[in-house]
């Protein structure tokens, strides 16, 4: 491991790639900060210039755009009120009352440092909890892999606010386009409809970029009014940050900072759900715990804290999932492995062991990424001043006709620029209709996965119940099954009945069968212990008088 | 008739397609002694997709969304404006591409939609064509000079 991370040091601290990472964080923090430009646009926008460069190049590059526009989606937030980012919806509960309040310059020095320790608790995280996670995954075989698809696809579709159905769609219409053109498998062509384009199937940046760059650009100018107005109204100016006092408060807040960020790195580690939950979740437990609750939303420190910890902690958690798995943690996950297929590199379980340079690489830059953020916050927000100034529809044209040319280098072909176009009017009709994209993204990248697997899984045997037996299938089984009815749970928590206070008690029980099939003493304690603790909830629950319901 | 709402449209829009498609699943070529056939994932994706559908179906219609206007044409059109003026010169850019090709056809794509969408006062159409050739231009030099990538020249320049 020490080998690998010095060579991985040496590849990262290479002049030329601090130079991409160093234009990638600062185009990360510009892009975050632009309310109604996302972080994945952004890296999106990202890729095509990393073709030409090396596998880690291109990462570094890419993970400077990540990691800088999860901190500069807070500028916005703090200093107009309105989220950069989703994944900054909750700094502006407290970091725009605390900016109102006369001290921004705090507001945003807390946002800054919270976002640097989240980042950096990840980023430990990330180097020792890969490598383990990647060496379960090399137990899963087939029936296990495939069942892990179909849980992720179905938490994505569970976590798209209050649209389950609509965000099965999303994920199933997803692995159905990536069936389009020839099979990997036996080579058959499957719906090309005589198009000879269409033999190689769609290719995923176009896809990618119309779904999420194209129609967002659409949706953000559908106002024709403020689409000509500058994006961000009244002058703005440069705000001094108090360093001083800001690690100060966060040393004093470090229980919100670690919960926080462990919150942000849990939901890192869920498929496709990203730094738009984390910051919310973050905020609400924070407040939960807090003994002067009614502080929140009035610009009180852990607020700002705990939102800004929580979303670049999740990067890690994301970039965990990516690694070791192969299964993309959020929806720039679901770019960067994109990137490496580019590469003709394949995130699995063996991605560590055999591209341990690369791997090791990935982690130290993210490292050094929250490092290059803290130093260059200052001179982004000069220039987040100037481009918020310039009228929405100037930069979005020019950015459309950006993704023009990004898609049409990655194959020099036009059909890609064809399919971004398709792409983005299905994806402007999505989200329209309520349609979530990112269970769609996911079902694009993982479909070509999941049919290879279930592909294996039957060649090798004929046996079907290997798909509900096998520990690790039955638990990805039980996952997507409770994650499938957690809406439901959730609306049965809201109306306060009484079958909801057993959901949480009903999947310990039915997450400690596959556990205690698995081998090893440790996983079988664990399902032993989930199974009493389980009973110790139940009993304690009918004790308790039943909820009236109001 | 009333209770066909958008929600039921977009669902007998999917079966509709899901049927078409598993149509074509019979015309996709068997490769003997293949383990499993090309046609049993899209099958199964297929199957899928239409139970999701007929579920949605039958929710929008048991539990229609609320109706907060009568649809009018003027108004969708009022609303898509900009998406559609969009999406109508990136097709025209599209098609001019083969011709004028990347640098000229992008300007002009740029400049155009900036001013149709903008408005086009002499000082807004001086600025919109600044911006176009610096953006597209600056960008057209990146990719061909520093990243070596041949985009397209156009035939008319040939």
């Amino acid at each position: 491991m020490i080998e690998n991370l010095i060579n991985a040091f040496d590849a990262v601290f290479a002049l030329n790639n601090l130079m991409l990472m160093a234009i990638g964080v600062l185009a990360g923090l510009v892009a975050g900060s632009i309310p109604g430009f996302t972080i994945t646009m952004a890296v999106v926008l990202a890729l095509p210039f990393t073709f030409g460069m090396s596998p880690i190049e291109g990462l570094s590059t890419m993970l400077g755009v990540y990691v800088g526009g999860l901190t500069g989606g807070m500028f916005a937030s703090i200093l107009i009120g309105v989220p950069g980012t989703p994944s900054a919806i909750a700094t502006t509960f407290d970091g725009f009352p605390m900016a109102r309040k006369g001290r921004p310059g705090l507001a945003l020095g807390l946002g800054l440092w919270a976002s640097f320790f989240g980042g950096l608790i990840s980023a430990v995280v990330l180097v020792f909890l890969a490598p383990t996670l990647a060496a379960i995954g090399l137990e899963f075989g087939p029936w296990d892999y495939f069942m892990l698809v179909c849980f992720a696809l179905t938490i994505a579709a569970s976590l798209s606010e209050g649209a389950l159905i609509k965000g099965l769609i999303a994920g199933v219409f997803g692995l159905l386009v990536a069936s389009v053109g020839e099979d990997h498998i036996n080579g058959a062509a499957r719906f090309t409809f005589g198009f000879e384009s269409l033999g190689a199937g769609f290719a995923f940046l176009p896809v990618l970029i119309g779904l999420f760059a194209f129609s967002q650009l659409l949706n953000d100018m559908s106002d024709t009014e403020s689409a000509k107005k500058p994006m961000i109204a009244g002058h703005h100016s440069a705000v001094k940050m108090e360093h001083r006092k800001s690690i100060a408060l966060i040393f004093l807040n470090w229980l919100t900072l670690l919960r926080s960020s462990f919150i942000g790195l849990f939901i890192g580690l869920l498929p496709a759900a990203g730094s738009s939950i984390s910051n919310i979740l973050a905020y609400d437990q924070t407040k939960k715990a807090s003994k002067t609750p009614e502080d929140f939303g009035q610009g009180t420190p852990p607020g700002v804290i705990a939102s800004e910890s929580s979303n670049n902690a999740t990067a890690g958690g994301a970039l965990i999932m990516m690694m070791a798995l192969g299964i993309p943690g959020d929806a720039v996950t679901a770019v960067m492995l994109g990137a490496l297929t580019i590469h003709n590199i394949a995130p699995s379980p063996t991605f560590i062991s055999t591209q341990p340079v690369l791997a090791y690489g990935i982690m130290v830059a993210y490292f050094l990424a929250n490092f290059m953020t803290l130093i260059m916050t200052s001179g982004a927000l000069r220039v987040f001043l100037l481009v918020t100034r310039i009228p929405l529809y100037i930069l979005g044209v020019v950015i459309l006709l950006y993704c023009a040319i990004g898609v049409f280098t990655l194959n020099n072909t036009t059909f890609d620029i064809w399919t971004l176009l398709v792409f983005g009017i299905i994806g402007l009709a999505m989200v329209k209709n309520g349609f979530p994209l990112t269970p769609m993204v996911l079902g694009v990248v993982l479909g070509p996965l999941a049919e290879l697997n279930l592909s294996r899984s039957l060649s090798t045997s004929d046996d079907l119940t290997l798909f509900f037996m096998r520990p690790w299938a039955l638990f990805f089984i039980v996952m997507a099954l409770f994650s499938v009815f957690f809406p439901l749970y959730q609306s049965a928590t809201k109306a306060g009945k009484r079958w909801a206070q057993f959901y949480g008690v009903g999947f310990m029980v039915c997450a400690a069968v596959p556990m205690m099939m698995m081998e090893g003493s440790f996983r079988t304690g664990l399902g032993v212990f989930l199974l009493v603790l389980a009973a110790w909830l139940t009993i304690n629950k009918l004790r308790r008088p039943q909820l009236q319901n109001p | 008739m009333k209770r066909l709402n958008r929600d039921a449209i977009t669902a007998l829009l999917l079966l509709v397609l899901c049927g078409v498609l598993f149509r074509t699943t019979f015309d996709i070529r068997e490769v003997p002694f293949s383990e499993m056939g090309s046609d049993v994932w899209p099958r199964f994706i297929l199957i899928a997709l239409s139970i999701l559908s007929v579920i949605y179906l039958f929710r929008s219609v048991t539990k229609p969304p609320p109706v907060t206007q009568a649809f009018s044409w003027a108004r969708w059109f009022k609303a898509y404006q900009n998406a559609l003026i969009c999406f109508a010169m990136f097709l025209v850019f599209l098609l001019l591409l083969p011709y004028l090709g990347m640098l000229v056809a992008g300007i002009l794509f740029v400049f155009i939609t900036q001013s149709i969408i903008g408005g086009y006062a002499p000082k807004q159409l001086l600025f919109h064509a600044t911006v176009s050739v610096l953006a597209v231009g600056g960008m057209w030099s990146i990719f061909t000079f520093a990243l070596r990538v041949v985009l397209p020249v156009g035939d008319l320049f040939r």
